[in-house]
C-alpha cells in the first residue's frame, strides 16, 4: 500500500487541502523513508532526560489535559488540553545551508472548555521545524519545545521543564484565549505497558514508548476574552514516541484518562478497526501509593451508552460509557461535562476529534472522579494519520 | 432594396477585384498593426502575472524588500500580525540552464510544508524527497517535454559562479494553475533553493494570506509598520501596476507606434471607400434618378463599407496574431534584458483586444466612409452623373485646411510652452498635432507644388502635374504616405542619434580589457554573485594591472526603484569610466571613493529632480538614509535611474556580500584573449562569462538594436499600408479618368506614354510624400529626442543625421512606389479610345 491510499480523497478548495499536507500527509510522507528508530521492549528509560524530544522517531507527543478552578467570585470551572506534537518526515535534518532545512514539523493543539457555560475553544498551530518557527530543546536546556503560535498571534507556544514539572504557554488571539500554567508532578512517572512499550498492533514496530504522569498540581492563569482568571487544579500528562502508524484496518481510537476521587488513576485505550471492533486494548491502574497494575484486555470493558452527533462535522461520537473492571471492583459511568468539546481546526478539513472533560460517576450516580476522553477517527474521511 | 444591394454588391466585387483586395487588405493591415501591438503589450504583463500566480497563488499581500533580499525572520513577523491567516517565504530568481541554447529557468523556492496556499501541491509521497533529496525540483510538464526529461533525470543550472545539479522530482502543469505561467518555472523547497543560490537567511518575498474578514489595507499598513522602512507590502493589483509602471515607457512606445499605423490605415480605408464610391457615382446617379431615396443610397454605401470592414477585420486578426507571434522573441528579449522581467512564454488574446480589433476594423471603415458617403448621398442626381466635382471642392478647401493645420501646430506649440511642459505625455500631444497638421496642409502644398511644375510633354512630369488637379483623391494618398515617411524618418533619426550617442558613451566608459561576470548575471543580476575565491584568483592573475570590482544591485530611493552599483570608484587610472554632465570629476571621485557621497545617473537626476549638492535618499536594510550627490554621469544602461557608491560604502550600508562583476585592466601588451584563456583554464567548471572589450561593445549595440526591432516592424507596416495607398489611388484615378484617357488615346497618345504618365503620378506621389514627410520626420525626431525621451527615459541624445540611411530609404520608397504604380499604369494604358463618350467632347 502506498501512502497515498491512506490519505482521504482531497476535495474542496486549496485551502482545505492545505492542512492535510501539514498534518496527515507529512506523517504519511515519511512512510517509505526508512531510517527511523522504532519502539523497543528494552528501552533504557532515564528521567528527566526522557521528557525532552527524541530525534530519530517519526512521531512524538506531549499531551496535557486537566481541570482548573478559580476561587474568585463568579469564577469558572475549566477543562484544558495542551499538546505538542513532533512529526518527523526525515530521520535527520538534511545538510543544506539554510535555516529552513528541516526533518519535519511541529504542531500544537490547545483547548479550553468552560464547564459552567459549556463553551469550548480550540486552537492549532502547525509549523515547519526550523529554528525560526519551531524547535525542540536538548536536555538540560529547560525549554523542551517551542512552536510559533497560530497565524495572527504574536509569540510562541512553549513547553518548559521547571525541575518539578512542566510550564505550559499557549495563546490564540483570534480565539481570544491564552493559558500560562505551571505544573508540579505529584506522582512518579508511570510506564504504560511492559517497560513502557505500548503495543498498537501485531506488526513489529507497531508500538510506541509510552509513559504518563497521572497527577500534576497545576496553577497559573487563563485569559478568556481579555479577562485574566487565576486558576489552580490538577492535570495529567501522556507522553509517547515511536515510529508506527495505524495499520490498514485501524481507523481510530478511544482513550480514557480518569483521576478517581479515591486516589486511583485509570488509563484505558482501544484501537478500533473498520468494523468498529476494538482490536488492540490496553490500560493501567495506578494506586494511590504509586503502584501500577497493567490491565489486560480481558480485565476491563467499556460500553457506550449513548451517542452525540456534531453539528459542525456531522460525526457521531459515543457520548456516555459504562466502564467495568471487576477485578478492581470498579463499575463506573463516564459522562461528558458537555457535548460540544470537538476539536475542529480553523483550517477546514483538518482531521477533527473529540477531546473533552468528563465526570466519573459511581454505580449509584455519585461523583467518583474527573478525567479526559479522546475519540478519534469518527466521522467521514477522518482517519487520524498517526 | 436588400436584393438590389446584394446583387449590386456581387457585381461590383466581381468587377473590381483588385480594388476589393486592396481595400480589404488596407483594413486588415490597420487592424493587424493595432492588434499585434496590443497582444504583445498584454502578454508582456500577462507573463509577469502568470508567473506571479503560479508561485504566489492566492496570496492577498506580498511583502517585498526595498533592498534585494529580506531576512527569513520576516516570515515569522508576518505570520504574527493580527489578521494574517498564513505567511510563507518565497525565493525567486532566474538561473541559467547549463548546456547549449542559453535558456534561463525561473527558479522559485517555496515552503512545501507551509499550510500550503499555492495553487498546486506536492503529493504526499514526494514531501520527504522535496525536503531531503538533494536537487529535488518540480518542473513544468512542457519544459520536461521540450528537453526530453523524465522524473529522475538530472540537469544543471547556474546562479552566479555556482553550479547546481537539480533532479526532476515532480512534473506539474503550471499552466493549469495559471494559463500564462511561464513554462520555465522550476520549484524547489525553500531550504534547497537557499542552499542552491547561496541565499542562506534571505528570501525575496513573503506571501501573506489574510483571515476571512480582515482588511487588506489595514493589515498591509500594520505589516509595513511592523517591518520598518525597508519593507513594501503590496496587493496583487499593486504588484501588477508596479510591473506595468516599470514597462510603461516601453508599452507606451509600442502603443504610440501602433496608433500611427492605425492613422495611416484609416487613410487607406478612406481612400478605398472613396475609390469604391467614385466608381459608382454614375450608378448611384442612375439609382437616384430611378427613385431611390438619399437615405437608401446612404444605407447601401454604408452596408458595403461595413462588409469591407468585416472582411478586413477577419483577415486582420490572424495577421495581427501572426505579427505578434513573429515578434514575440524580440519583445521577450527586451523585457528580460532591459526590465529583468520574465520573458513572454505564450501569447494571450484577451476578449477586449479582439473587441478592439473589431472596433478598429469595422468602426474605422464605416467612419472613414461616412463623410464621402454622406456627401454622395446628398448630391443631386445631375451632379452625380457629372464627373470631377469632388476635386473642385477639395481644391477650394485646400487653403482653409492648410490654415487650420498651421493653427493646430501653432496652438499646440503655445500650449506646450505654457501648460504642457510639466505634463509627461505632452511630447506625444505635440507629435500627434504634427501628424494631424501634416495631412491638413497636404492639399494646398500639393496644388501649389504641382501647379508650379512645368510639364514639357505628355509623360512623367505631366503625370506629376496632374496630381495637383485630382486633389480629392491624391491628397489622401500623399498625406498617408507623408505620415508614414515622417514616422520612418523620425524614428530613423531618433534611433540613429541614440545609437551614435551610445557609441560615443561606450567609447568613453567601456575601457577595461576583460569583463568578468557570470552566465546568469544577465537575467538574475544581484543574485548572480561570484565566488570570493574566484574573485581573488582573478585579481592575482599575471598580466592584470588593476581591477574594478562591482556589486550591482537594486535599491529604493524614496518610492523609486533604481540600480545601485558599488564599485572601486577610486581605482587608479579609472577616472574615464565616469562621464559627468554635472559636478567636477576629480572631486566627485575623491568624495565617492571616501564613502562621503554618491554619483547618480542622468535619468535619475532628471526624473527625481536631483543634482550636485542635493542629497540622495536611499533605503538600506537598517532603514532610510541620505547621502550627498557629488556628480551626475551619463547613463544609458538604466532607464529607471542608477547611482554609484564606493564598494566599501555599499557593503557597510547594505551589508551585501559577493560581487557580480569584475572588470580587469591589463598590463600594456598583455593579450585579453590569453588572459581569458587562462581564466577558463583555471576555472573550467565555473559558469563564468568573459567578454573582451570589443565583444562587450558589440553586445551593448546588439541589445540596443534588438530593442528597436519591433519599431522596425511597425515602420514597415505603415509603409506597406502607404504604398498600398498609392496603388489604390492610381486605380481610382484610372477609373475616374477613363474618358480623359480615352481622349488622349484618341488624340494619338501611345500606350507607353499613358503608362509613363501613370508611373509619373505614382512616383510623383511618393516624391511628394517624401518631400512632405522629411521635414515632418525631422520635427518628429526632435520631438522624440527632446520631449518624449527626456520625459520618459531622461537620456541626453545628441541628434545626428544618418543621411545615407535616409537616402537609402527614400530610394527604396520611390522604387516601391514605381512598382506599386505599375499595375494601375498598365490598366490605364489599356484604356481603349472607344471609351470616349459624347459628353466628353
Amino acid at each position: 500500500m502506498t501512502t497515498c491510499d491512506r490519505i482521504p480523497p482531497r476535495r474542496g478548495s486549496r485551502a482545505r487541502r492545505a492542512t492535510w499536507i501539514a498534518l496527515g500527509l507529512v506523517a504519511g510522507a515519511a512512510a517509505g523513508a526508512g531510517g527511523f528508530r522504532i519502539a523497543v521492549p528494552d528501552y533504557a528509560w532515564s528521567f528527566p532526560r526522557d521528557h525532552w524530544a527524541h530525534e530519530g522517531y517519526r512521531t512524538e507527543w506531549w499531551y496535557f489535559t486537566g481541570h482548573l478552578d478559580s476561587k474568585e467570585p463568579g469564577a469558572r470551572s475549566l477543562g484544558f488540553q495542551f499538546t505538542i506534537f513532533r512529526i518527523g518526515i526525515l530521520p535527520a535534518r538534511p545538510p543544506f545551508r539554510s535555516e529552513w532545512a528541516t526533518s519535519g514539523v511541529a504542531m500544537g493543539h490547545a483547548a479550553v472548555s468552560d464547564l459552567d457555560r459549556g463553551e469550548h475553544r480550540f486552537s492549532e498551530t502547525v509549523r515547519r521545524e526550523v529554528p525560526l518557527l519551531a524547535s525542540f530543546g536538548l536536555h538540560p536546556d529547560p525549554e523542551i519545545a517551542r512552536v510559533q503560535g497560530p497565524a495572527g498571534t504574536d509569540g510562541a507556544w512553549t513547553l518548559r521543564w521547571n525541575g518539578d514539572g512542566f510550564d505550559l504557554e499557549a495563546r490564540d488571539d483570534a480565539e481570544r484565549f491564552r493559558m500560562s500554567l505551571s505544573t508540579r508532578a505529584e506522582r512518579p512517572v508511570v510506564l504504560q505497558g511492559p517497560n513502557g512499550l505500548s503495543r498498537k498492533g501485531d506488526a513489529p514496530g507497531a508500538a510506541s514508548q509510552y509513559y504518563s504522569v497521572t497527577r500534576l498540581a497545576t496553577r497559573g492563569t487563563v485569559v478568556l476574552d481579555g479577562r485574566e482568571i487565576p486558576v489552580a487544579g490538577e492535570s495529567w500528562m501522556d507522553r509517547e514516541f515511536g515510529s508506527s502508524e495505524l495499520s490498514e484496518e485501524q481507523v481510530g481510537w478511544d482513550w480514557f484518562a480518569l483521576r478517581l476521587d479515591d486516589g486511583r488513576d485509570l488509563m484505558l485505550y482501544a484501537l478500533r478497526d473498520r468494523g468498529g471492533e476494538a482490536g488492540v486494548r490496553n490500560g493501567s491502574l495506578v494506586r494511590p501509593g504509586g503502584e501500577v497494575r497493567l490491565l489486560e484486555a480481558s480485565d476491563w470493558s467499556v460500553r457506550p451508552l449513548s451517542t452525540w452527533t456534531s453539528g459542525v462535522t456531522g460525526a457521531t461520537y459515543p457520548a456516555k460509557w459504562r466502564i467495568e473492571i471487576p477485578s478492581e471492583g470498579l463499575a463506573l459511568v463516564v459522562v461528558p461535562d458537555f457535548s460540544e468539546q470537538e476539536n475542529v481546526a480553523r483550517t477546514p478539513r483538518a482531521p477533527f476529534y473529540w477531546e473533552g472533560s468528563v465526570s466519573v460517576l459511581d454505580g449509584a450516580g455519585g461523583r467518583a472522579g474527573r478525567g479526559y476522553v479522546e475519540l478519534t477517527g469518527y466521522g467521514e474521511r477522518n482517519r487520524p494519520p498517526v | 432594396m436588400i436584393r438590389v444591394f446584394l446583387r449590386g454588391l456581387a457585381a461590383h466585387f466581381r468587377a473590381g477585384r483588385t480594388l476589393l483586395i486592396l481595400s480589404v487588405l488596407g483594413v486588415a493591415l490597420g487592424v493587424a498593426s493595432v492588434l499585434s501591438v496590443q497582444i504583445l503589450n498584454g502578454s508582456a504583463l500577462g507573463a509577469f502575472e502568470g508567473g506571479l500566480r503560479a508561485v504566489s497563488g492566492e496570496a492577498d499581500l506580498t511583502i517585498l524588500g526595498k533592498v534585494p533580499t529580506v531576512p527569513d525572520a520576516w516570515v515569522r513577523e508576518a505570520m504574527s500580525e493580527r489578521g494574517v491567516a498564513a505567511a510563507w517565504p518565497v525565493v525567486r530568481t532566474p538561473v541559467k540552464l547549463e548546456g547549449p541554447g542559453g535558456v534561463f529557468l525561473d527558479l522559485a523556492g517555496v515552503d512545501v510544508l507551509a499550510p500550503v496556499w499555492f495553487p498546486w501541491d506536492v503529493p504526499p509521497g514526494e514531501v520527504a524527497a522535496a525536503l531531503g533529496a538533494p536537487g529535488w525540483a518540480a518542473v513544468s510538464e512542457k519544459l520536461a517535454r521540450e528537453r526530453g526529461w523524465a522524473v529522475g533525470d538530472v540537469f544543471d543550472v547556474s546562479s552566479g559562479s555556482r553550479r547546481v545539479r537539480l533532479r526532476v522530482g515532480l512534473l506539474v502543469d503550471f499552466r493549469k494553475v495559471s494559463p500564462l505561467a511561464g513554462d520555465r518555472l522550476v520549484v524547489l523547497d525553500i531550504a534547497q533553493a537557499q542552499d542552491a543560490l547561496g541565499l542562506e537567511g534571505a528570501v525575496h518575498q513573503v506571501d501573506v494570506k489574510l483571515s476571512p474578514g480582515a482588511s487588506r489595507a489595514e493589515v498591509g499598513e500594520r505589516l509595513a509598520r511592523r517591518l520598518g522602512p525597508a519593507a513594501q507590502v503590496l496587493t496583487p493589483e499593486q504588484r501588477r501596476s508596479q510591473a506595468a509602471g516599470l514597462l510603461s515607457a516601453f508599452r507606451l512606445n509600442l502603443t504610440a507606434l501602433s496608433l500611427i499605423s492605425l492613422l495611416v490605415g484609416a487613410f487607406l480605408v478612406h481612400t478605398t471607400t472613396q475609390a469604391a464610391l467614385v466608381r459608382r457615382r454614375a450608378e448611384l446617379g442612375l439609382l437616384r434618378s430611378l427613385g431611390t431615396t438619399r437615405r437608401q443610397v446612404l444605407a447601401i454605401l454604408v452596408a458595403e463599407v461595413a462588409l469591407l470592414g468585416v472582411l478586413g477585420t477577419l483577415l486582420g486578426i490572424p495577421i495581427g496574431y501572426w505579427a505578434a507571434a513573429a515578434n514575440v522573441e524580440a519583445v521577450s528579449a527586451t523585457l528580460s534584458n532591459l526590465y529583468l522581467l520574465e520573458g513572454i512564454g505564450s501569447l494571450g488574446l484577451e476578449p477586449w483586444v479582439l473587441a478592439l480589433a473589431v472596433a478598429v476594423g469595422l468602426g474605422g471603415a464605416v467612419a472613414g466612409a461616412l463623410l464621402p458617403a454622406l456627401e454622395l448621398s446628398r448630391r443631386d442626381t445631375r451632379a452625380l452623373l457629372a464627373p470631377f466635382s469632388l476635386h473642385e471642392r477639395v481644391g477650394k478647401a485646400a487653403p482653409r485646411l492648410a490654415v487650420a493645420g498651421c493653427a493646430i501646430l501653432a496652438g499646440t506649440g503655445v500650449w506646450y510652452a505654457g501648460l504642457g511642459r510639466g505634463w509627461r505625455p505632452a511630447g506625444f500631444v505635440v507629435a500627434l498635432s504634427l501628424l494631424i497638421a501634416l495631412p491638413a496642409m497636404t492639399p494646398w502644398l500639393l496644388r501649389t507644388l504641382c501647379g508650379r511644375l512645368r510639364a514639357r510633354g505628355f509623360g512623367l512630369a505631366y503625370g506629376v502635374k496632374a496630381l495637383g488637379v485630382k486633389l480629392g483623391t491624391t491628397s489622401f494618398a500623399v498625406a498617408a504616405l507623408g505620415i508614414a515617411v515622417a514616422m520612418l524618418v523620425g524614428i530613423t533619426v531618433m534611433v540613429g542619434s541614440f545609437r551614435r550617442t551610445l557609441e560615443v558613451w561606450i567609447d568613453a566608459t567601456i575601457r577595461a580589457d576583460v569583463y568578468v561576470t557570470t552566465e546568469s548575471w544577465r537575467r538574475a543580476r544581484e543574485t548572480a554573485v561570484l565566488d570570493p575565491a574566484v574573485v581573488s584568483a582573478l585579481l592575482r592573475l599575471p598580466g592584470v594591472r588593476s581591477a574594478d570590482r562591482l556589486r550591482r544591485t537594486r535599491a529604493f530611493s524614496g518610492e523609486r526603484r533604481i540600480a545601485l552599483v558599488g564599485r572601486d570608484v577610486g581605482m587608479p587610472g579609472g577616472e574615464g569610466r565616469f562621464v559627468l554632465i554635472e559636478g567636477d570629476r576629480a572631486d566627485a571621485i575623491r568624495r565617492v571613493a571616501a564613502g562621503e557621497a554618491a554619483m547618480i545617473g542622468e535619468p535619475l537626476a532628471r526624473k527625481a529632480g536631483l543634482g550636485v549638492g542635493d542629497r540622495l535618499p536611499l533605503t538600506a536594510p537598517g532603514g532610510n538614509f541620505e547621502i550627498p550627490i557629488a556628480g551626475v554621469y551619463l547613463d544609458y544602461a538604466e532607464e529607471h535611474g542608477s547611482a554609484v557608491l564606493d564598494l566599501s560604502a555599499l557593503e557597510s550600508r547594505f551589508g551585501l556580500a559577493g560581487l557580480t562583476n569584475v572588470d580587469l585592466y591589463l598590463e600594456p601588451g598583455a593579450s585579453p584573449e590569453r588572459i581569458m584563456d587562462s581564466i577558463r583554464g583555471r576555472f573550467p567548471d565555473a559558469p563564468l562569462e568573459l567578454l573582451s572589450n570589443r565583444r562587450l561593445r558589440e553586445e551593448i549595440l546588439e541589445i540596443f538594436d534588438q530593442t528597436f526591432a519591433v519599431t522596425r516592424l511597425l515602420q514597415g507596416m505603415a509603409l506597406l499600408i502607404a504604398v498600398a495607398g498609392i496603388t489604390l489611388t492610381l486605380l481610382v484615378l484610372a477609373r475616374e479618368r477613363v474618358s480623359e484617357l480615352a481622349l488622349y488615346r484618341a488624340l494619338g497618345a501611345s500606350r507607353r506614354r499613358i503608362l509613363r504618365v501613370f508611373l509619373g503620378e505614382g512616383v510623383g506621389m511618393a516624391g511628394l510624400g517624401i518631400l512632405l514627410g522629411v521635414p515632418g520626420g525631422v520635427a518628429l525626431a526632435m520631438i522624440l529626442i527632446r520631449l518624449v525621451n527626456r520625459a520618459y527615459f531622461g537620456w541626453t541624445i545628441v541628434p545626428s543625421w544618418p543621411v545615407a540611411a535616409l537616402a537609402r530609404q527614400a530610394a527604396v520608397l520611390l522604387a516601391a512606389a514605381a512598382a506599386a504604380s505599375l499595375y494601375p499604369a498598365i490598366r490605364a494604358s489599356r484604356t481603349p479610345a472607344t471609351e470616349l463618350r459624347r459628353d466628353d467632347l
